[in-house]
C-alpha cells in the first residue's frame, strides 16, 4: 500500500486541492485538484496557455497560489526541501559562461547535494557529454545544453521530478536517451510529472493523464479510463475511394493519409456504416476503436470546442488513482 | 552551505574572473584621478610660450608700475631654482596709448590682434581705478573704476590669475607714489605675508603634555576626503551598473526559472548582493593598500587614520548593498541588456546628487545644509564620509545616526527589491516601467 499519513490515507507524491492562480484579470489556473500517485508518470496535456506551466511553477513554489493547497509527499510544498523536487522548466537557460561540471555542481549544491561530482560524472557519461565537462556551456549545441539542464534537474536524485516539455527540440536519438532516463528514475522510485504536446509520448509513457483547458481540469485518469468515457465511437477505415463524407451516422471524418478515422454519432451502429461504405467503394480494412488521445484532445480544445464554453471536467471512471 | 552563500560564491567567482572586473580595477582609479592626472601632465609639460599682453592705461600713471611688478614676478617665477627649467610662460607687455574719442574702436582693434595671435590678451585700466568709486545699489562698479581683462582664453585662464597680483601691486605702487612715499620703500610696504594653516592643539591623554600644532597643507583638507569619496562613488557605481546588465543578460538567457525552483527570490537577490559587496571590498582593499603605501612613502600616513578607513568600509558595504539590490531588481525588470543601460541612469541619479553637492559640503562640513544632506540615507555614505574626512571634524554622534538611517534604508530597499525580483524575473519580452516597479514593491 505504500506510505500512509496520520489519517491512514496513502501518501501521494503530489496532492493539490482547489488550486487557483490569477494574473490581473486572467485566471490562469482555476480550482484545480489533482493527485499524483507515488512512483507514477503523470502527464499534463493541454493547449498552449492552458495553465500547465503555471501549475508546475506553483508545484515548485515559483508562484504561490491565490487559493488552494499543495501537498508534496504529505507536506505543505513550501516546507519540502528543495532537493526533493527536480524541475526542468520549459524555458531552457543556463549560465553560458560557466563550464559544464562547475555549473552542475552549483545547481546540485543549491538543491542540497553535497559531493555530487561522481553522480554528475555518471550522468555526463550516460548522455555522452563526459568530454564536455570542462567546456563552457556556450560552446555546446542546443540539444547538449538541454541534456545538461536535465542533469541539473536530477542531481541529486529527486523523489519528484517535474519536466515541462522535456522532449521539445531533441532529435530522436536524444529523445530515446532522455525517455529511458526518465523511466529508469521512475523504476528507482521517483514520481514524474511531465507536460507534453506529443500525444504519442503521453499515451506511451504516462500512467495518468491530466488535461487542462482554459485553466480548468477537463480530463484526469488513466488512458484507458479516459478513452472509456468516449466508448467505441471511432472507426478506422482503409478504402479504395477517399470519399467518406456524408455516410449515415458519421459526424466527422479525419484523413490520416493511409487510413481515415470516422467519428460516429451516439447510438450509431458500425454495421450500418460498413454497409454504406461497401456500397460506395472497396473496403480493405475496417475496425471499431476507442478514440485516440489526439482525437480526444481535439474534441475538447479544437476550433469547434474553442467557440463554446469550456467543457466540464470528466472524471475518469475505473483506474482512478484517488 | 546557506543558499545565499552558494549563490554569492558563484557570482563572486564568475565576476572576479571576468575581464570587466580586471579592466574596472584599472579604470576606476583612472576615472577618479583623471583630474589630477591632467594637472600632473600639464605641470610636467607646461605651455611656456611667450605671452604678449597690451595695457591701455586710462589713469596715465599705472602702466609702468604694473609692468615693473610683472617683471619682478617674471624673474621670480620663471625658472625652477634648482633645475633651471622654465616653469611658466614669460609675460611681455606693450603699452597702448588710450584713444578716448573712440574707445570701442580701439578695443575692437586690440581684440582683432588677440584673434590674430599677435597678443595673448589686453587689459584696460579705467581712469578711476586708482580711487575706485563705491559700488552702486546693485553692487556693480562702473567700468571707469575697474581693470578689464580681454582675452579669448577659456573659463579657467591662468594668465588672468597671474596678472591679478602685478595689476593690484602696480596700482598700490602708483597710489604710494602719489602719496609721496619713497619708491625704495615700496617692497617693504607691499610685502606679502603667508597665512599658514595649522591644526588645533590638544593635550596628550597619557602624559598631559600639550601637543604642538602641526602645519596643515591645503591638500590635506581636500585630497583625502576627495579621494575617498571618489573611490567609494566609482566602486559602487561600476559594480552596480555592471550587475544591472549582468542580471538583465542572465534573465534574457532564462537562467532564473530553474534557480527559483531551488532557492527563494530573497536567497537569490541576497546572494547577488553579498557577491557584489565582496567584490567591491576586494577592489577597495587593493586601492586602500596602494593609497596607504603612497602615503607612507610620503610620510603622510596620519592623513588617513584607521577610523576613517573603518568608516569607509562600513559606508561602502551599506551603499553597495542598496545599489546592488536595486540593480538586481531593475535588471530583473528589463527585457534586454540594452534596456538595462537605459535604466542605469535611474540608478545613477541618486548616487550623483551627493557628488553635485560635494563642494559646499567640503567648504563648510558643519553647516545645516551639510548636516541635513548627510543624514538622508541614500546620501549618507558619500556625504558623511566626506564630512568625517575633513580636517574640521564633525560631532561624534552624527556618523552613528547616519549609520542607523542607512541600515533601515538598506533593509527596506533589499526587501522591496526581492519583491520586485520575484515578480519581474520571469516576465519576458517587456521592460517594466518605473511606476510598475513601485507597484510591485508595495503590493508584492
Amino acid at each position: 500500500m505504500g506510505n500512509w499519513d496520520c489519517y491512514h490515507r496513502p501518501m501521494h507524491a503530489v496532492e493539490t486541492r482547489a488550486l487557483t492562480k490569477t494574473f490581473g484579470d486572467l485566471t490562469a489556473v482555476d480550482d484545480l485538484s489533482l493527485t499524483v500517485p507515488q512512483g507514477s508518470v503523470y502527464g499534463f496535456i493541454g493547449p498552449n496557455g492552458s495553465g500547465k506551466t503555471t501549475t508546475m511553477r506553483m508545484l515548485v513554489n515559483i508562484f504561490y497560489p491565490d487559493r488552494g493547497s499543495i501537498a508534496v509527499f504529505g507536506e505543505d510544498s513550501r516546507a519540502v526541501p528543495s532537493g526533493t523536487i527536480g524541475y526542468l522548466p520549459e524555458e531552457r537557460g543556463l549560465y553560458r559562461r560557466m563550464n559544464v561540471k562547475p555549473l552542475l555542481e552549483f545547481h546540485a549544491e543549491l538543491r542540497g547535494g553535497r559531493n555530487a561530482g561522481p553522480e554528475i560524472d555518471r550522468w555526463l557519461e550516460r548522455f555522452g557529454l563526459a568530454q564536455f565537462a570542462n567546456k563552457r556551456v556556450d560552446t555546446l549545441s542546443k540539444g547538449m545544453s538541454q541534456k545538461v539542464q536535465f542533469i541539473a534537474a536530477v542531481v541529486p536524485e529527486p523523489k519528484l521530478l517535474i519536466l515541462d516539455e522535456p522532449f521539445t527540440g531533441l532529435d530522436p536519438v536524444s529523445t530515446d536517451v532522455l525517455r529511458e532516463s526518465i523511466l529508469e528514475l521512475r523504476r528507482r522510485g521517483a514520481s514524474i510529472i511531465l507536460s507534453t504536446h506529443d500525444m504519442g509520448v503521453a499515451e506511451s509513457m504516462c500512467d495518468y493523464i491530466l488535461m487542462i483547458y482554459r485553466g480548468r481540469k477537463v480530463l484526469d485518469g488513466t488512458l484507458d479510463a479516459i478513452q472509456e468515457q468516449y466508448g467505441n465511437d471511432t472507426l478506422r477505415v482503409a478504402a479504395a475511394n477517399d470519399d467518406c463524407a456524408g455516410l449515415p451516422g458519421v459526424e466527422k471524418v479525419r484523413d490520416l493519409g493511409q487510413i481515415r478515422e470516422l467519428r460516429m454519432t451516439r447510438g450509431c451502429d458500425p454495421q450500418d456504416v460498413l454497409r454504406a461504405l461497401i456500397a460506395r467503394t472497396r473496403v480493405t480494412s475496417f475496425s471499431v476503436a476507442k478514440p485516440s488521445l489526439h482525437d480526444i484532445f481535439v474534441r475538447i480544445a479544437g476550433p469547434e470546442a474553442a467557440e463554446s464554453s469550456p467543457p466540464k471536467a470528466i472524471a475518469a471512471q475505473g483506474g482512478s488513482h484517488e | 552551505m546557506n543558499k545565499t552563500l552558494i549563490v554569492a560564491k558563484r557570482d563572486y567567482l564568475a565576476a572576479i574572473r571576468s575581464k570587466p572586473f580586471l579592466v574596472g580595477l584599472i579604470v576606476v582609479p583612472l576615472m577618479g584621478g583623471s583630474g589630477f592626472i591632467g594637472i600632473g601632465l600639464m605641470k610636467a609639460k607646461p605651455d611656456i610660450r611667450e605671452r604678449r599682453v597690451a595695457i591701455v592705461d586710462r589713469t596715465g600713471v599705472t602702466a609702468e608700475s604694473i609692468i615693473s611688478s610683472a617683471q619682478e614676478k617674471n624673474a621670480k617665477d620663471l625658472f625652477d631654482k634648482k633645475t633651471g627649467r622654465q616653469l611658466t610662460p614669460r609675460y611681455v607687455f606693450e603699452t597702448i596709448a588710450p584713444d578716448d574719442s573712440a574707445p570701442d574702436t580701439q578695443r575692437l582693434t586690440l581684440s582683432d590682434r588677440v584673434r590674430g595671435h599677435q597678443l595673448f590678451a589686453f587689459i584696460e585700466v579705467g581712469h578711476d581705478a586708482l580711487h575706485p568709486p563705491a559700488p552702486d545699489d546693485s553692487g556693480a562698479i562702473p567700468q571707469s573704476g575697474r581693470v578689464d581683462y580681454y582675452s579669448n582664453a577659456g573659463g579657467v585662464d591662468e594668465t588672468r590669475e597671474w596678472l591679478d597680483g602685478p595689476i593690484n601691486d602696480g596700482l598700490r605702487r602708483a597710489r604710494l607714489t602719489k602719496l609721496g612715499v619713497d619708491p625704495a620703500r615700496f617692497t617693504d610696504a607691499l610685502a606679502v605675508v603667508r597665512v599658514q594653516s595649522m591644526s588645533l592643539l590638544s593635550r596628550d591623554e597619557q602624559t598631559g603634555a600639550i601637543q604642538t600644532a602641526r602645519k596643515k597643507s591645503e591638500l590635506e583638507g581636500f585630497i583625502v576626503p576627495f579621494a575617498l569619496v571618489m573611490l567609494l562613488f566609482m566602486i559602487v557605481l561600476t559594480s552596480s551598473t555592471s550587475m544591472l546588465s549582468a542580471v538583465a543578460e542572465d534573465k534574457m538567457q532564462r537562467v532564473y526559472e530553474m534557480l527559483l525552483a531551488s532557492a527563494s527570490p530573497f536567497d537569490l537577490i541576497m546572494g547577488k548582493v553579498v557577491a557584489a559587496v565582496a567584490l567591491s571590498l576586494t577592489s577597495s582593499v587593493l586601492y586602500i593598500a596602494a593609497g596607504l603605501f603612497v602615503l607612507s612613502s610620503l610620510a603622510l600616513t596620519g592623513m588617513m587614520p584607521p577610523s576613517l578607513i573603518a568608516w569607509f568600509v562600513i559606508y561602502l558595504v551599506a551603499d553597495m548593498m542598496v545599489l546592488a539590490a536595486l540593480s538586481a531588481a531593475m535588471g530583473s525588470a528589463c527585457a534586454s541588456p540594452n534596456d538595462a543601460q537605459h535604466l542605469a541612469i535611474v540608478l545613477i541619479m541618486p548616487a550623483l546628487i551627493p557628488i553635485f553637492v560635494m563642494m559646499p559640503v567640503m567648504q563648510d562640513p558643519n553647516s545645516t545644509f551639510s548636516t541635513v544632506m548627510s543624514l538622508i540615507p541614500p546620501f549618507t555614505p558619500i556625504l558623511m564620509l566626506l564630512r568625517q574626512a575633513s580636517p574640521t571634524g564633525i560631532p561624534a554622534w552624527q556618523p552613528f545616526a547616519g549609520l542607523f538611517g542607512i541600515i533601515l534604508w538598506t533593509l527596506a530597499v533589499t526587501w522591496a527589491a526581492a519583491r520586485i525580483f520575484r515578480i519581474a524575473i520571469l516576465i519576458q519580452g517587456k521592460t517594466a516601467s518605473i511606476p510598475q516597479l513601485f507597484r510591485w514593491a508595495v503590493r508584492g
